[in-house]
């Protein structure tokens, strides 16, 4: 019981603020200039005013100032209770928003970077590409030299077939007319073989020849 | 002695602070006697336009990417009427907010400039607030006419009526429906009058009960916590007025739209 009793006494007293310091931090609340104006001149200055006011009637004391003083008194608490969980939650949004707007502006900056190192593979496309269109055109050209030439060599090879058709053509009409001359002439000769007159100038010529060659052993 | 009296009585009349006074005023004999005041409710209407202009020019955050506390209590604002408009009017129907926006803080300003102290409330005037609900209804109706033309009046039978008692309902209808005019404007009216009619009640007793002796003094410290708690319902009785108004006006208004 005791034990509890201390306790509760220690707790209490442990909470709430010691009487100087709760008059001191009153005293410090208090406007003041260190050099015109000192603490205790405040609040004397502010009775004697308040005190003047009332007594020369500047001020009359109604039942509006005591709405006046509830109305302090409640706002003044309302605006010390809400002020820090108010200053937290806009302190958290704010911090929430620009959270968000930084993370957007790395996120951002991440992806311009990843497109710089994604693009920056391609940096000698344009090279290449040149490259590339020179070969092609090269390519190109070489393709329609090849096709002019081909040309040419079909060209020539119809033109031989040609030729070589007459070559073909001529030689046998050359052959035909030689066979045919041939033939005419054998034909001639033949003729001629059967003729008496000619049989007799070959043997003639014959026997002239042995007669000769008698002639020419005898000697 | 009689005069005396008479004069304190006026004088500490709990509705005395609702009286529409003049302040500066021209009465010139021209243009058949052209009398030009500015009245408490007047330099008050001008205190409240002021001030609504002020907040929003001080929560202004559009220069700035990040809000700051100011602007983030504005923004959350707008963001409840917001969601008020598109829950009650509906989503296709936005383009009613910056109406219901100007009169959310038109009336918020106007009931919390005057719970302060020696200041003037103009909600307590039955003319303006009747004039705003009288205005708005006459808008829905014409909105009405202007979206179903004909078609609008069908709003005052209700559906599956049998033919015998269709004038009887329509009368009823009309009747009620008229009738928001007055009860929208005497709602926040009677709510606001009430609430500083109290408070300057309560007020006049307290401070005869503190002016009387040290103990009778300190123990009205006790009915004095009390009456600050009233004036905190009265800046609560503010809010709550300013959003019901709203909140009537979206639904009169989703009423002239949708019909029932």
């Amino acid at each position: 019981m005791a034990r509890t009793l201390q306790a509760r006494t220690m707790s209490s007293s442990s909470d709430r603020q010691p009487p100087a310091e709760k008059a001191s931090n009153i005293i410090n609340s208090m406007p003041s200039s260190p050099n015109l104006i000192t603490k205790t001149g405040t609040v004397v200055l502010g009775t004697g005013l308040a005190a003047a006011a009332i007594s020369q009637e500047l001020y009359v004391v109604n039942e509006e100032t005591v709405i006046l003083a509830g109305f302090a008194i409640l706002i003044s608490y309302i605006a010390k209770t809400i002020r820090e969980p108010y200053k937290n939650w806009a302190e958290g949004h704010i911090e929430k928003i620009r959270g968000i707007l930084n993370g957007a502006r790395a996120s951002h900056t991440e992806a311009v970077k990843e497109r710089i190192s994604s693009v920056e593979q391609m940096k000698d496309v344009v090279s290449i590409t040149e490259g590339l269109f020179s070969l092609s055109k090269e390519t190109a050209k070489l393709e329609s030299e090849i096709f002019v030439q081909r040309q040419k060599v079909a060209l020539a090879t119809e033109l031989k077939t040609v030729l070589d058709s007459w070559v073909r053509f001529e030689q046998q009409a050359k052959e035909s007319e030689q066979a045919q001359l041939a033939k005419a002439i054998i034909d001639k000769v033949m003729k001629g073989l059967n003729e008496e007159k000619t049989q007799r100038e070959i043997l003639a010529s014959a026997v002239a020849e042995v007669e000769q060659l008698v002639k020419a052993k005898a000697i | 002695m009689t005069q005396n009296l008479t004069q304190i009585l006026i004088l500490n009349s709990p509705l005395e602070q609702f009286e529409v006074t003049s302040l500066i005023g021209l009465n010139a004999p021209i243009f058949g006697y052209l009398n030009l005041t500015l009245t408490n409710l007047a330099l008050y209407s001008i205190l409240v336009l002021f001030l609504i202009i002020s907040l929003h020019y001080i929560a202004n955050n559009n220069s700035r990417l990040v809000p700051s506390k100011w602007s983030i209590a504005l923004e959350s604002s707008f963001a409840s009427v917001n969601s008020m408009v598109r829950e009650q009017i509906g989503s296709l129907n936005e383009m009613y907010l910056p109406f219901i926006y100007s009169l959310f803080f038109f009336i918020l300003i106007a009931n919390l400039t005057g719970n302060v102290p020696y200041s003037y409330t103009i909600t307590t005037s039955i003319i303006v607030t009747l004039s705003l609900s009288f205005t708005i209804l006459i808008g829905v109706t014409i909105l009405g006419l202007s979206i179903h033309k004909i078609k609008f009046f069908s709003y005052f039978i209700p559906s599956g009526t049998p033919l015998a008692l269709v004038p009887l309902l329509v009368l009823i209808e009309l009747l009620s429906y008229s009738a928001r005019a007055f009860s929208l404007g005497i709602r926040l009216f009677a709510n606001m009058t009430a609430g500083h009619t109290l408070l300057k009640i309560l007020s006049t007793f307290l401070l005869q009960m503190f002016s009387a002796s040290v103990i009778v003094a300190v123990l009205t410290l006790i009915p004095f916590a009390i009456f600050m708690a009233l004036i905190g319902l009265e800046l609560a009785v503010s809010f709550i007025q300013s959003y019901v108004f709203c909140i009537l006006t979206c639904s009169y208004i989703r009423d002239a739209i949708e019909l029932h």
